[in-house]
């Protein structure tokens, strides 16, 4: 039984992974970067929801929560493409010398400032956003939690939505073309550009659903997103940098891995402080053995 | 131009104690371990061309191994800040001959995860650590402030005299031709993993040092070095004063280390201020806004000289 609703647990929370490790894969394979401030577009979605859901208009007009939860996606999107359009097309459309540790420190950078201006402007305590299905739901004899249950739900219905989007519609195929090879695809009339802000727009706004989907679960506060966001860089070497189906395969083996290596260690206190450090530890293993990850192409070089 | 201002600093430095006392000077300690961490970082960002996340968790890792041989096995200070630094060095070995080999972003990635694993370890490990309270560190000459500002400088000018000189050996012209263009130098037989390997070891034992001098100095050491907004800070620093000199980089950690104490009634907001300097800095002013100011002065002199 412990088994069941330990892997039960593990599905779950696998799914919110795999919804925010999507979106930092997509702007790698696109931008070529990692964005240090994916955690921060997590925290930004969660205050977004949490402050349209317990705004008066809900209350007055009824909303559903649901709607709210929609209403988040394009904001955090505007957000993202925001960015990317102050901070890093300029540097891409001048060819910045040392383009790739930029990034790095522009990113980053943005992930501090965006912690620390939340802090004083939203205080530093934990607000819990309301849940979409609240309780606890029975199927035969697991139970698990209504909030729990409703956010992996929901995010797989993202994550599908993606997958069609990325492998059926024009604008999809167009985006991985640019990231197979951009010459090649600027050569056939892509805008190079165009889908650079598209993805960083995507991967952000997916993050920024992850964090209304788990605002109701753990707790919305200005550093609520650099646990995911270290999780989320676990499962994306895990699975090779850029590689969708390797991403959604390490969002569920880090999952598994976090729900199960806690119950191995003996001492109970050590084994919770622990469990934040087995993804790193997977990290380190990885880069050592195989660093092109489980599903990642080989790096060429010139 | 440029010797006579640089002694000018170090004499303004020297003088510092006798006009300061107490509170300022204790800032200024502060300031001076901040300064070691941002140069040194500065060395592997701006001249190596690494981002190393771990630069403050290697601090941490000197402050804990020479708090701990002091306060476990009695060790002076002496003996116990080198170990530091030592200690420091030897993790960076470790880590950089892990990511060393791969390009692009997967250094900046796992010395994230080393800097977070090792936060974890300290506040988990209770009985060796005592976990978030801290451990509590005999001070320098029973916490003479004076006597621990002359070391802290001490050990900046050692830092820089030393960081400096390695730049003007083989392997600073090694490191300057891998930063311009890697595979060119490759191809000209330099072994550019070694020599980037060689330069991460060496920042990573002055940040040991910064971490050792900062434990016996304060008398506290506590996973807090290690968060991820401490490392925010030195990065801070380090670009503010810009990336490409070692020295600016110095001097941007104690400018921001003196303004912070300035803005103390903004104290929560002190970061989403320096994050946002930052930005702008990286935005409009990549060189750093010091070297940039130092640049429009010496400008605005020479056209005021000709007239």
């Amino acid at each position: 039984m412990l088994f069941i609703s330990q892997l039960s647990n593990a599905l779950v929370i696998g799914t919110l992974y795999a919804l925010m490790a999507l979106g930092l894969s997509i702007i790698f394979g696109v931008l070529k970067l990692v964005n240090f401030a994916h955690g921060e577009s997590l925290m930004v979605g969660g205050y977004i929801y949490y402050f349209l859901a317990t705004s008066f208009l809900v209350k007055l007009w009824h909303l559903p929560l649901s709607l709210i939860l929609i209403l988040t996606l394009p904001l955090v999107y505007l957000f993202g493409i925001l960015i990317e359009r102050v901070f890093l097309s300029p540097a891409y459309r001048k060819q910045t010398a040392r383009y790739e540790e930029y990034v790095i420190l522009v990113t980053f950078t943005l992930a501090i400032f965006l912690q620390n201006l939340a802090l004083p402007v939203f205080g530093p305590y934990n607000r819990q956003a309301p849940a979409i299905l609240k309780g606890r739901i029975k199927i035969g004899d697991l139970i698990i939690a209504g909030d729990r249950l409703s956010a992996a739900v929901i995010a797989l219905v993202v994550i599908l939505l993606l997958l069609f989007f990325l492998y059926r519609t024009y604008p999809g195929k167009a985006l991985r073309a640019v990231a197979q090879n951009a010459t090649a695809a600027a050569i056939v009339g892509i805008s190079v550009e165009r889908m650079r802000r598209m993805a960083f727009g995507i991967g952000m706004s997916l993050a920024g659903i992850a964090g209304a989907l788990l605002g109701p679960i753990f707790l919305v506060n200005p550093t609520m997103g650099i646990p995911f966001a270290v999780k989320a860089f676990v499962i994306v070497v895990l699975g090779g940098m850029g590689s969708v189906k390797g991403t959604i395969i390490g969002a569920y083996v880090l999952a598994i891995v976090e729900s199960f290596g806690s119950i191995l260690l003996p001492d109970p206190s050590r084994a919770l402080a622990y469990k934040d450090a087995y993804g790193l530890l997977i990290l380190v293993i990885i880069l050592l053995f195989r660093p092109q990850g489980l599903f990642g192409e080989k790096e060429r070089r010139a | 131009m440029k010797r006579f201002f640089l002694l000018l600093l170090l004499g303004c430095s020297a003088a510092f104690p006798l006009f300061f006392q107490d509170y300022w000077l204790y800032v200024a300690i502060i300031a001076l371990y901040y300064a070691i961490l941002s140069s040194s970082w500065a060395m592997l960002a701006g001249q190596v061309g690494i981002i190393s996340f771990a630069h403050a968790a290697f601090a941490a890792v000197g402050a804990y191994t020479s708090a701990l041989l002091s306060i476990k096995l009695g060790w002076p200070v002496a003996l116990g800040i080198p170990a530091g630094a030592f200690m420091a060095a030897l993790f960076g070995l470790g880590i950089g001959a892990l990511t060393l080999r791969m390009r692009g972003p997967y250094l900046a990635l796992t010395t994230l995860a080393f800097s977070e694993i090792f936060r974890i370890f300290l506040t988990a490990e209770y009985e060796l650590t005592r976990g978030s309270y801290g451990l509590q560190v005999p001070l320098v000459w029973e916490g003479n402030k004076i006597i621990s500002y002359y070391l802290g400088l001490s050990l900046l000018v050692l830092t820089l005299l030393s960081l400096s000189l390695l730049l003007k050996t083989r392997l600073g012209l090694f490191l300057l031709a891998m930063r311009e263009d890697e595979d060119g130098a490759a191809s000209r037989g330099v072994n550019t993993v070694r020599y980037r390997l060689y330069a991460f070891i060496v920042t990573s034992a002055f940040a040991g040092l910064a971490g050792g001098f900062y434990a016996h100095v304060v008398g506290l050491v506590s996973p807090r070095m290690t968060m991820i907004s401490e490392m925010g800070l030195i990065l801070a620093m380090s670009v503010f004063g810009g990336l490409e000199t070692l020295i600016g980089a110095a001097l941007g950690a104690i400018i921001l280390q003196f303004l912070t104490e300035y803005l103390r009634d903004f104290e929560q907001w002190r970061l989403a201020i320096f994050g946002g300097l930052v930005l702008f800095t990286l935005r409009f002013t990549p060189e750093g806004i010091l070297p940039r100011s130092y640049e429009l002065v010496h400008q605005m002199l020479e056209r005021v000289a000709r007239k």
